[in-house]
């Protein structure tokens, strides 16, 4: 497996978050509503291996199938851009300003939902001939996550909180090192295996994706959950959202953005 | 001391029984390693008797040749690069029609025959368009190796069915044929080769073996006493030594160069002691070097690992090299003429001692209006340059301009140009790619697919003054994320004026137009956007905002729908109410 210098790569991420935030707004939409849909398909597989095996390790095996699809189309998360777009602002690249990073995650937010919604609402269909029986395995399982990662968090209150925010961070730390993992590697097979690894860890690990859980919780819900969507929005999806964002900057851009392109002195012994 | 390919030649070429002799002719013989990296190239053009501007269509087609084909780049086939020179004398020449006041009239412009022969190790190449005659010399005849392009409409009546200059596209008849030791070849125009006979021609040669230009002369001579009512040009080539077979095998490797490994500083690498690494990005790696040789610094240009699998990246990463080197401008970086054959594919250009208008921009973040004038003069001089030959550089960015400690601006990376007439450099195809990171710069007909002018190199040059002046971008972020010419035309212009900067208003006047979304509203010629920076123009300071015809059509054609409809309510209304 071939793969870059740190110096090639690192700029290639500042290049690729520059070129988001000067992307048509029909492209941005596109591109994040797709990668949501996606997304949501392999979690849904995920939950229906797990369903059928009971082991979470083997959905966890083949989870990242849906993100390595997304990447390779050229389809954007909101985790990746998170990551990638402060980054052209801190490089000080000519017009890259705030409003223009805050208006891609707001567009990018809005696509990835809308995908993650419509497969929702697929397996929804899916699950229960068309809203006709009640749910099969595979919903009532994605019910009973539900309720577990919503109302789970908030019996414990701040500290539950405390844990899905951090739950959040974990997973894109994870995350954005499989995005710069597949940008060293230069061939589909070295970039499948550089996702391949932190994606597996963070599903088994059931650490937080705002993305996975603009489908799992939606879906959810369709199949009768026993939780109400202002639950979700504040039990799950905005502190995970404010996760993934913190730790994937924090883990990720800006560790490898400090050490490879401002780049200090060598020490002279 | 190993053999070398050597040549003798006699030429001569006169006007004959005309008044000005339209023929054109020329040769090369370069010194090591060019001889065995390029060849030994003789060019014949024969420019159109209808035009008043035939010679100097001939005398540019040769001029242009010989010059060009040996700043290619040492990894091309001689075919690749003798074909890619001729199509772009082609399209220079073509332009030059066009600008001409004979713009429709095929038979007054720019035209010529060309015929080209290039002789590098045991090949001759030759390169034909028109009706010019190359033969090869066999026994006691002539072998005729080329086609003429002639259409015979009677035995009276024939035009040339090709040439150089009269259209955009030339298809360019290519053969190689073996040469031995001892061969003989012959170029001829039509002048010569239609009022000889063969049997004339071998026995002058024979006779005069030790002076093959006295030959050339006695054919000329006897040519003109049969009667040749043309110009009258002749070339003869005898091989007299050719280079040893290892020397072939040497040479043949060339034009597939290995790709060199990331460097280290100290390391040795094909003659050069690497120093430190410049610039290293996902696009190419950059090296300070001293030339072992003369101990003079260098800067050594690497493909990336990133693109090194893309064929059409390293492709135009070797048109770099023959783009930089057909420029000779104080403003445009230099590429230096290779001392010894490469081993590695890299370019080594000059060092420029200096700073990326980038970092200049950063050190001076409020520079005085008549440096970024100066400073926008010399990247417009530099741009002339490319624009003098039919090339767009089409990737004018910040980071693309070296200022170095006398001042002097330079133009540094060409890997976008265009050379017009070949398609190989036209990077439309992977034009997605192309603009990754400089979509700041980019003039907006790109976003909409449409190919660049020069218009398109003034534009980026726009945005570069306005930035120097104000810190931000004309448009913001807003021009590239246009796909449309009604979304481009909405698009606001953020005056460079404002903000308590203290701009002349004729100075912005000069900007907006620079960076117009139109191209046909910016400045036809980069020389007057220059001198508009300096002098203010009334023009552009024209206080009538433009008609609403001209703003949003739409909007237009909407009021105008809007006031016939009532129009005709009215009238209905009225008709109805006499009618009662």
């Amino acid at each position: 497996m071939s793969y870059l210098a740190p110096s090639e790569f690192v700029v290639k991420m500042v290049d690729a978050g520059e070129s988001k935030i000067f992307m048509s707004t029909k492209d941005t939409v596109i591109r994040a509503y797709m990668a949501g849909a996606i997304l949501a398909l392999a979690a849904w597989m995920a939950v229906t291996i797990n369903t059928q095996l009971g082991i979470p390790l083997v959905a966890a095996a083949f989870f990242p199938i849906g993100f390595c699809m997304l990447y390779l189309l050229g389809f954007d998360l909101l985790t990746g851009v998170f990551v990638l777009c402060p980054l052209a602002v801190l490089d000080r690249r000519p017009g890259c300003t705030w409003g223009g990073v805050g208006r891609n995650w707001a567009l990018v937010f809005i696509g990835n939902f809308a995908g993650a919604l419509t497969v929702a609402f697929f397996a929804a269909i899916v699950c229960t001939f068309g809203f006709s029986t009640d749910p099969d395995k595979v919903g009532q399982t994605l019910g009973n996550i539900g309720v577990a990662r919503t109302l789970g968090y908030e019996k414990y209150g701040a500290a539950g909180m405390m844990t899905l925010f951090i739950r959040g961070m974990l997973c894109n730390w994870m995350v954005s090192t499989g995005v710069v993992g597949a940008m060293i590697s230069t061939n589909v097979s070295g970039k499948i295996m550089a996702m391949w690894m932190p994606i597996f860890l963070f599903f088994y690990m059931v650490f937080e994706h705002s993305v996975v859980n603009m489908f799992l919780f939606p879906a959810a819900l369709m199949m009768h959950g026993a939780f109400s969507i202002k639950d979700y929005f504040i039990w799950n999806e905005i502190p995970t959202a404010l996760g993934n964002l913190v730790g994937g900057l924090a883990f990720t851009g800006l560790t490898l953005y400090a050490t490879h392109v401002r780049t200090s002195p060598k020490r002279v012994p | 001391m190993p053999r070398q390919l050597n040549i003798s030649i006699g030429q001569h070429s006169d006007k004959g029984r005309k008044d000005a002799n339209q023929d054109f002719h020329g040769a090369m013989i370069p010194a090591e390693p060019a001889r065995s990296l390029k060849g030994i190239a003789l060019a014949l053009a024969d420019g159109i008797s209808s035009s008043a501007v035939g010679r100097d269509a001939a005398e540019s087609a040769v001029g242009s040749f010989l010059a060009d084909y040996y700043c290619t780049s040492d990894s091309w086939s001689v075919k690749t690069s003798a074909q890619r020179v001729i199509a772009a004398a082609n399209s220079w020449l073509h332009a030059q029609t066009r600008r001409s006041r004979h713009a429709y009239e095929r038979d007054r412009g720019y035209v010529c025959t060309l015929t080209v022969m290039v002789l590098k190790s045991r090949t001759a190449h030759l390169f034909h368009v028109g009706d010019c005659r190359v033969y090869r010399l066999v026994g006691q005849a002539l072998e005729q190796l080329t086609e003429d392009h002639r259409v015979v409409a009677s035995s009276q009546e024939n035009w040339l069915g090709r040439a150089l200059g009269m259209n955009g596209q030339v298809e360019i008849d290519y053969r190689a044929v073996p040469i031995e030791q001892g061969d003989v070849l012959v170029m001829a125009t039509d002048g010569v080769y239609e009022h000889v006979s063969d049997r004339f021609v071998v026995q002058a040669i024979a006779e005069e073996a030790a002076d093959l230009d006295r030959a050339a002369q006695r054919i000329v001579a006897k040519a003109l006493e049969n009667g040749s009512p043309d110009n009258l040009t002749l070339q003869i080539v005898r091989v007299d030594e050719l280079p040893d077979g290892e020397a072939v095998e040497v040479l043949t490797q060339s034009t597939e160069l290995p790709l060199p490994p990331l460097l280290e500083p100290r390391a040795l690498f094909d003659g050069y002691r690497i120093v430190r690494e410049i610039h290293g990005s996902a696009r190419s790696h950059a090296y300070l070097a001293v030339d072992s040789g003369d101990e003079s610094l260098v800067v050594l240009k690497i493909p990336s690992i990133e693109l090194r699998q893309d064929p059409a990246y390293l492709r135009r990463f070797m048109m770099e090299e023959w783009v930089a080197r057909r420029l000779d401008n104080a403003h445009v970086l230099k590429v230096r003429e290779p001392n010894r054959a490469r081993r590695f594919l890299y370019v080594a250009t000059e060092y420029i001692e200096g700073q990326t208008l980038t970092q200049w921009m950063i050190d001076h973040p409020r520079p005085a209006l008549d440096t970024v004038r100066d400073i926008v003069g010399q990247i417009a001089t530099g741009l002339q340059a490319f624009h003098r030959k039919e090339m767009l550089h089409q990737d004018l960015r910040p980071e693309n301009v070296m200022i170095d400690r006398t001042g002097t601006v330079k133009i540094i990376d060409f890997g976008s140009t265009r050379v017009s007439g070949i398609a190989e450099a036209d990077p439309a195809a992977g034009r997605a790619d192309a603009i990754l990171g400089t979509v700041q710069y980019t003039a907006p007909e790109y976003f909409l697919g449409e190919a660049g002018t020069t218009r398109s190199d003034l534009f980026s040059l726009g945005v570069i003054a306005y930035q120097m002046l104000t810190g931000n971008l004309p448009y913001g972020a807003r021009m590239a994320r246009t796909r449309s010419r009604s979304e481009q035309r909405k698009v606001a212009y953020v005056p460079a004026a404002g903000e308590g900067r203290d701009l002349p208003a004729w100075v912005d006047g000069a900007l907006r137009k620079a960076v117009h979304p139109d191209p046909l509203k910016r400045y036809a010629e980069l020389s007057e956007f220059v001198h508009d920076l300096r002098r203010p123009n009334a023009e552009v300071l024209d206080a009538n905002p433009a008609p609403l015809l001209e703003r949003n059509p739409l909007l237009f054609w909407k009021s105008l729908s809007l006031a016939l409809a009532v129009a005709l309510l009215l009238l209905l209304a009225f008709h109805f109410d006499l009618g009662r």
